[in-house]
């Protein structure tokens, strides 16, 4: 849902609603990676005592059924955390642990470590797990909220000490409510610089406004935004520096800390907490400047062994409705609890409402009500207290859904989630839209202390995939598939008794158990965690947060080492967002039976970032450039116009950052090799992908012109030299690697896109080929600025260009065999095309490039859609699904799957799809004339009825456009060849079983031979066919004798997939392809049984 | 050619079938599935081992799979399911990513990390043995399990019981003469493989158009014949098409015709059934139903012709026979291992089931009622047809049963057809070769 975007949107910048910078990018082919609609940062500060819940009403509450609880409560207690040692307890030993969680809320200041402050203060919270498995919250405090502004000149002490109180006043007029003495709490001058142009001067003063709460960053911000009246000075407005930075990443960035790794806490430095806050089991308070932040690596650079808890919840929905949390109850929550880096989960149970049977190996708990199936997780959380929180669609349905079913039923002490004694989870209303659920009012929930990981947000955010629903995201990582119970069914088996409701819970469990699975099989943990490590921002972040917040947590570290300042540019989203996007060579579009070489640029605009020394503070302002006088040998013009200096007059920070993260890869890289533990492994391998990621993430932030810092300058300045390179390299080949220059042939630039060119030698042999590519590589690498660097790296033999961004070939990197089949563009992703033109494509491109057998191909195209006209086709392969987002009204345009859940509606309310689900359905024959939408129908209706399908649709429609793309270069018509030959002009058309013109119709019994009308039932031939009895009866039989070995096979696969013998098989799951050819296997079983009885006789 | 004054008289038999198990008469598709063959055997096997557990185990609790309680000993039966790493899977064909690594060996599917689940109509409970090797079981045989749940979740097995060698009816009289039943199977007729002659000289042996007197006397001693599937080849592309050009139509029926006059020249001289294999002209999945007479105008009309269905099951002269065309053990050495073809037709009968793979990965019409592949009568002879060679061994039961196990060569590959003394059980092959060296 809500693909690239962010979840937490909230009112969007005006700059949002101009017409989109991005167009002209596209025009050109390569747009910068996808950040547009960042967020504003905005820190939200959360007092403590507001979120707690009255002692009182909770111990009550608790109390009230503490003795049903008892039974319960020993059942969960032997999964707690291990005891603390002497030496935890005593406080005698230093405190370090592995931090997940970085929050902070407001409480009064701590008198013992702080005396001489009071009033309320933000305190920062990190949550995390020591070595031993011991969870820790622990409480820094002494860390302000600040900011800068640039000084005016000329502005003395006593000017500041005036100006603090002008200030002091405004904030009080705006923060009539707060209890805070004091707002600002002091201003102090210091020496920074602007990371905005090239300046000559090493410092300017700059004026450090420090303040109470963190909120009060954003209220000051705006009050000197808007501008203020200073003795002397007059009204003035001020430019605010690093005012839009989030107070836990602030605290992050001044103490060192990256996300996900190692704190540690010296003995007497800490002081355990009087009164204990958390549920963690070490709780202390201490001061920033005390803690000791260790950077990932050797033995920092492992994992502490969390709790992962993965869960998932069904509902019983009322029939034809998708299941609402003031409706219908959960009857089922199922949970699995995973210790990080072991491969089975030490916890698996389920709650159930109502009896159910027991399962092998899992704790089954059955309540009577609701209420108590609810308290019951809730205790299970706190006993277990995961510190990672994980699911499939967790943050947007089960999670949000618990909180509110709890509040319908008015179970008030439910939502104490979080690891803070008594503070319920936080609960904010958003509105998402997605492509799959359509346009939802959700809530988002917060529950302190635990990291949620929604598999579903990850898995969109990281892979591009048709569907995203859990049971083809399974198919595709797993490849198992999943069973899919339809939501009707659920009620069914939760009004049965207790095998149904048993059965349903290994169901739920089941579901439970794939989003952990995922976890392992991408490793999740690692990567992110490693991400979290190289950019330093909190894990949490890189889910809920768009990509900028990566780049700008290590601008601001960098800045901080080098004494800049970062300005809070406002957004502008002007038409200065325009600028030419990547070069694509034109393609030379054909079937290219000589080796292919490509050559490419490793990591081209990174590389082109460092060598040019592009950055914010290396760049002339045009003024500049006047003024200052810059010798000519010490600035480079970009092929943009823009300029900037060498690294001699001032190293830019983006390059150091670039050089950095290249660096640190190649490190990991290297580890990874010599490391043999797999888990050690898994973490130097996600780093090195965090690392490769985080360092292309770099360019698409200058350009992002809604984003943190936009600098187009860099960004059009990268692009035009990334164009010019390409070029470059097109011409340097042509010219030496020619007849002229001594080579056997003339080499011929075929394509080029953004970072490599194609280059076809003329040598016919893949090895020869790779000498010349690996030599041109190396002639035309010394010819550019290091590190830019062109790499041979593969060869393409044989190689169809279709046009750009569109090819496929055999790609080799020894010259000995092929490593496998390469294609892009051509792929057949797309959702809405049926599983035939994807198997179609994927035969042809196999018989062309692996095969080399073209003609085999051909007629394999002309065989399939022969088939298609013959009616001989796999129903399943036709099928067509698309989300229902909405319902009918809401559509401008009237589409087929809407106007087919419409119908389907009429036809039966309790099995039409719903909001949300996806629709499937095959294109049918109607009357001429009849519009597309209208010819959609259920492909189950379809089977039942004998429904003819429509094969001109697929034919034109579907498989048309794809397949001349990959015949175009081949064949010379391919169209009359492929689509009009002589295999076109049989077809055969079903005949509906009901409806229509067969009311009319009189049924009898045809000569199985010849079709000839017989009178006498008992036959089965005419008199004319009679001595081709044998021949027919083996023809009937055969058929019988195939459908039987289908059916065989198809429902003992769903046997399995179920994973019980013994039980019916209940999937509906539309998603798998073999659901319709096992419904259809079934019913031409009948059909043939009753052809093959008639010879009975 | 001087007459024999003394005529020989073919040895006569009492026949009694009992395929009526086989048949599917009213039993039609109406959206059953497969749980209800699976519900029926372990209803079956469940009685029959709960009758023989006070006797190994005695004084251990019985109980379902959903009963397990950790570390507590006791006695469950279920129906294993094997759970097999290369098993194909007929969801590949959509997932098909076309790779360079060669495909696994088509003959077996067993891997090493193939491990045992037991399973009950209440759930199900993966194995953990030393004694209970995955390699020697399949998926859909039922036994009774002595072990205790671990701590991980797993079912820990310290003994096995099968159900064993199922009861015997008592041996006929054994004073009595030689009498011969012959067994062929594989005779493949159509295929590049077969040869004419060769089937006709078998013909002409058992027929007693062949040899000297002597030859002919033993031949007139063989009193019935049996052949185990795959008569006939017809190469598969023919019946695909949509229409055949007539000469196709020859093709297609011109085996069918050969093999209906050579059984004419057989079912004239001596019974014989014929049942149906995995090539022939009949259904696929088991039990195959007898191939239709229209495909035998000639020998049909014989009344000593009997088309029979596979696994077929009769008695002569109160002896038991019962085999099958070949199927069931062939699926049982693609999914287990055992060190001779004999071994598995051996484990079918202590399993006292017939095709345990079935419908697993057998094909199998789904029975709601009963399950017709159980044994619950011990055979005296026990054959498959179309094995690579023939092998055969006398087993002896624990309660006395005597059981000769065949296995039956394919005749158009080998030349050798099986004879079976009924007198004692004896057994040898009947080798045929037109080749003169």
């Amino acid at each position: 849902m809500n693909k690239g975007g962010n979840p937490r949107k909230r009112p969007p910048p005006p700059s949002q609603n101009q017409p989109s910078p991005a167009t002209k990018h596209q025009a050109t082919g390569e747009a910068p990676p996808p950040t547009p609609m960042e967020e504003d940062f905005v820190d939200e500060d959360v007092f403590l005592e507001e979120t707690l819940m009255g002692e009182e009403d909770v111990e009550s509450l608790i109390l009230r059924d503490i003795e049903q609880r008892q039974a319960l409560t020993s059942r969960l207690s032997k999964w707690a955390r291990p005891p603390l040692s002497d030496a935890y307890t005593s406080q005698s030993c230093s405190i370090s642990f592995q931090q997940l969680e970085i929050d902070y809320v407001i409480g009064e200041s701590n008198k013992s470590l702080m005396p001489d402050s009071s009033g309320p203060a933000a305190i920062i919270r990190i949550f995390g797990v020591t070595r031993e498995g011991h969870s820790v919250c622990c409480l820094v405090h002494g860390f302000e909220p600040y900011f800068y502004i640039s000084c005016p000149p000329g502005m003395g002490p006593d000017d500041i000490s005036r100006f603090h109180q002008t200030l002091e006043g405004r904030m009080k007029e705006t923060n009539r409510n707060s209890k805070v003495p004091k707002l600002v709490r002091r201003i102090e001058l210091v020496q920074k610089r602007s990371i905005m142009y090239y300046q000559k001067q090493e410092s300017q003063p700059f004026l450090k406004i420090v303040v109470a709460l963190p909120t009060m960053v954003a209220s000051c911000r705006s009050i000197l935004d808007r501008g203020i009246q200073i003795d002397g000075l007059g009204m003035k407005s001020f430019m605010t520096y690093e005012s839009n930075v989030l107070f836990a990443l602030r605290f992050m960035i001044d103490c060192n800390i990256v996300g996900g790794n190692w704190i540690e806490i010296p003995a007497g430095k800490y002081k355990k907490a009087v009164k204990n806050l958390s549920y963690c089991q070490l709780e202390f308070d201490c001061l920033f400047s005390d803690l000791i932040s260790h950077a990932p690596e050797g033995d920092f650079s492992k994992m502490a062994p969390f709790r992962i808890l993965s869960f998932d919840i069904e509902c019983a929905g009322r029939k034809g409705h998708f299941p609402e949390p003031t409706h219908d109850p959960v009857i089922q929550v199922a949970n699995l609890v995973t210790l990080q880096g072991e491969d089975q989960p030490f916890i698996r149970n389920v709650m159930t409402l109502k009896s159910c049977s027991p399962i092998v190996g899992v704790d089954v708990m059955s309540f009577d009500t609701e209420k108590e199936v609810l308290l019951a997780w809730r205790e299970f959380i706190r006993e277990v207290d995961p510190d990672i929180i994980i699911g499939y669609n967790i943050c947007k349905f089960d999670l949000p859904y618990l909180i509110e079913r709890a509040q319908t039923l008015g179970v008030a002490e439910f939502p104490i989630l979080g690891r803070i004694r008594n503070s319920r989870v936080r609960v904010k209303d958003t509105t998402f839209s997605s492509r799959q659920l359509g346009t939802r009012e959700s809530k988002e929930v917060t529950v302190e202390g635990r990291v949620q990981f929604d598999l579903l947000q990850a898995v969109q955010r990281d892979y591009k995939l048709s569907s995203y629903s859990l049971n083809s995201v399974s198919a595709h990582f797993l490849s198992e598939q999943k069973e899919d119970v339809h939501h009707s069914i659920i009620s069914d088996l939760q009004n049965g008794n207790a095998e149904t409701r048993r059965r349903l819970a290994v169901y739920c469990l089941k579901d439970a158990y794939l989003p952990q699975r995922l976890l392992d099989k991408l490793m999740f943990i690692y990567n992110y965690v490693e991400m979290a490590r190289v950019t330093g921002v909190p894990i949490s972040f890189l889910l809920s947060r768009g990509q900028s917040i990566k780049v700008l947590s290590q601008l601001l570290r960098k800045s901080k080492e080098k004494n800049l300042v970062i300005p809070n540019v406002k957004q502008s989203g002007s038409e200065q967002g325009t600028y030419e996007g990547a070069t694509v060579l034109e393609a030379k579009a054909g079937f290219y039976e000589k080796p292919i070489a490509t050559l490419d640029f490793a990591s081209l605009y990174p590389s082109i970032m460092m060598a040019y020394n592009l950055c914010y503070c290396t760049l002339v302002t045009p003024e500049d450039v006047r003024k200052l006088n810059l010798p000519p040998e010490s600035v480079n013009k970009t092929p943009s116009g823009d300029t900037f200096v060498k690294p001699s007059l001032q190293k830019g920070i983006l390059p150091e950052i670039l050089e950095e993260l290249i660096a640190a890869r190649k490190r990991a890289k290297a580890d990874l090799k010599e490391a043999k533990d797999p888990l050690e492994k898994a973490v130097l391998d996600g780093r090195q992908l965090a690392l490769k990621i985080s360092a292309n993430s770099v360019y698409g932030f200058t350009g992002a012109t809604v984003g943190q810092l936009p600098c187009l300058e860099i960004s059009s300045s990268v692009t035009s030299y990334g164009r010019q390179m390409i070029e470059h390299t097109k011409k340097l080949v042509e010219d030496k690697f020619k007849m002229q220059g001594g080579y056997e042939f003339n080499a011929e630039v075929i394509y080029g896109d953004t970072d490599s060119v194609m280059v076809q030698f003329g040598v016919s042999d893949v090895e020869a080929a790779m000498n010349l590519g690996r030599e041109a590589a190396e002639h035309i690498s010394g010819t550019f600025t290091k590190p830019i660097k062109l790499e041979f790296e593969k060869v393409y033999y044989p190689y169809l260009l279709i046009s750009k961004k569109r090819y496929a070939g055999l790609y080799w990197t020894n010259p000995k065999k092929f490593d496998k089949m390469d294609t892009k563009g051509i792929e057949t992703v797309r959702r809405d095309n049926c599983l035939l033109v994807k198997n179609l494509v994927n035969e042809c491109l196999h018989k062309i490039l692996i095969d080399r057998d073209t003609n085999g191909a051909v007629e394999y195209v002309k065989n399939t859609i022969s088939d298609l006209l013959m009616n001989r086709m796999d129903l399943s392969l036709l099928v067509i699904t698309k989300g229902l987002t909405k319902t009918g009204d809401d559509y401008e345009v009237k589409a087929a799957h809407v106007e087919l859940a419409e119908r389907m509606r009429k036809r039966d309310p309790a099995t039409a799809p719903n909001v949300g689900d996806r629709v499937p359905y095959v294109i049918i024959k109607a009357a001429k004339g009849a519009k597309a939408y209208e010819r959609s129908e259920d492909p189950i209706y379809v089977l039942e009825n004998n429904i003819p399908i429509d094969p001109h649709y697929y034919l034109e429609n579907q498989i048309s456009k794809p397949l001349l793309r990959i015949f175009e270069p081949i064949l010379k018509n391919a169209r009359s060849e492929l689509l009009h030959g002589n295999h076109t002009r049989s077809i055969s058309i079903s005949t509906p079983s009901s409806g229509g013109i067969m009311r009319f119709a009189k049924k009898h019994l045809t000569c199985i031979g010849c079709k000839a009308l017989i009178s006498n039932t008992d036959q089965t031939l005419c008199s004319h066919c009679k001595g081709r009895e044998a021949e027919l009866y083996n023809k009937t039989v055969s058929q019988v004798s195939e459908l039987e070995e289908l059916f065989g096979r198809l429902w003992t696969q769903c046997q399995e997939c179920q994973g019980s013998l013994h039980q019916d098989v209940l999937c509906t799951s539309r998603d798998c392809p073999i659901f319709y050819r096992r419904k259809k296997a079934q019913k031409d079983m009948v059909e043939a049984k009753r052809q093959l009885d008639r010879w009975n006789f | 050619m001087e007459v024999d004054s003394q005529k020989l008289q073919r040895k006569q038999s009492i026949y009694l079938s009992f395929d009526e198990n086989f048949e599917i008469q009213k039993e039609v598709y109406r959206g059953q599935q497969y749980s209800q063959i699976y519900f029926a055997r372990l209803h079956m096997m469940r009685t029959l081992l709960y009758s023989l557990v006070p006797n190994w185990k005695p004084h251990i609790p019985v109980c379902k799979v959903l009963g397990l309680e950790l570390g507590k000993v006791c006695i469950v039966v279920g129906t294993l399911y094997k759970h097999m790493k290369l098993k194909p899977c007929i969801l590949d064909e959509y997932s098909k990513e076309r790779s360079a690594t060669p495909l696994v060996k088509p003959h077996n599917f067993m891997h090493q990390d193939d491990y045992l689940v037991l399973e009950d109509e209440s759930g199900r409970v993966k194995l953990s043995s030393a004694i209970l090797s995955p390699s020697v079981y399949v998926t859909g045989v039922v036994v009774a399990l002595l072990g205790k749940e671990t701590s991980a979740g797993d079912f820990f097995v310290e003994d096995v019981l099968e159900a064993g060698l199922p009861p015997q009816i008592e041996q006929p009289l054994k004073s009595r003469e030689d009498k011969y039943v012959v067994f062929v199977s594989g005779l493949s007729v159509g295929s590049s493989s077969s040869n004419p002659l060769q089937f006709q000289l078998l013909v002409d042996h058992i027929t007693g158009h062949l040899g000297d007197e002597e030859e002919q006397g033993l031949a007139a001693e063989i009193a019935h014949l049996v052949i185990a599937g795959n008569s006939i080849e017809i190469s598969s592309g023919l019946l695909n098409r949509q229409n055949l050009a007539s000469t196709d139509q020859s093709r297609l029926s011109d085996p069918i015709k050969e093999l209906d006059i050579l059984l004419t020249q057989i079912a004239a001289s001596l019974p014989l059934d014929i049942m149906p294999g995995s090539n022939d002209p009949a259904n696929f999945s088991l039990p195959q139903q007898p191939l239709n007479r229209c495909l035998f105008p000639g020998s049909a009309i014989y009344n000593t012709f009997r088309s029979c269905t596979n696994p077929h099951c009769f008695e002569i002269d109160n002896m038991r026979f019962l085999g099958t065309s070949g199927q069931n053990i062939d699926d049982l050495t693609k999914y287990s291992e055992a060190k001779d073809k004999l071994d598995f037709l051996e484990r079918t009968l202590r399993w006292r089931h017939l095709a345990p793979t079935a419908p697993n990965t057998l094909g199998c019409y789904p029975f709601t009622d009963r399950d017709p592949f159980l044994i619950d009568s011990c055979p005296h002879v026990y054959f498959v047809g179309n094995q690579e060679k023939y092998e055969t061994r006398l087993l002896k039961g624990s309660e006395g049963q005597l059981v000769r196990l065949i296995c039956i060569p394919r005749f158009s590959e080998t030349g050798v057809a099986v004879v079976l003394n009924m007198r004692n059980l004896e057994c040898h092959a009947l080798s045929f070769g037109t080749q003169f060296s």
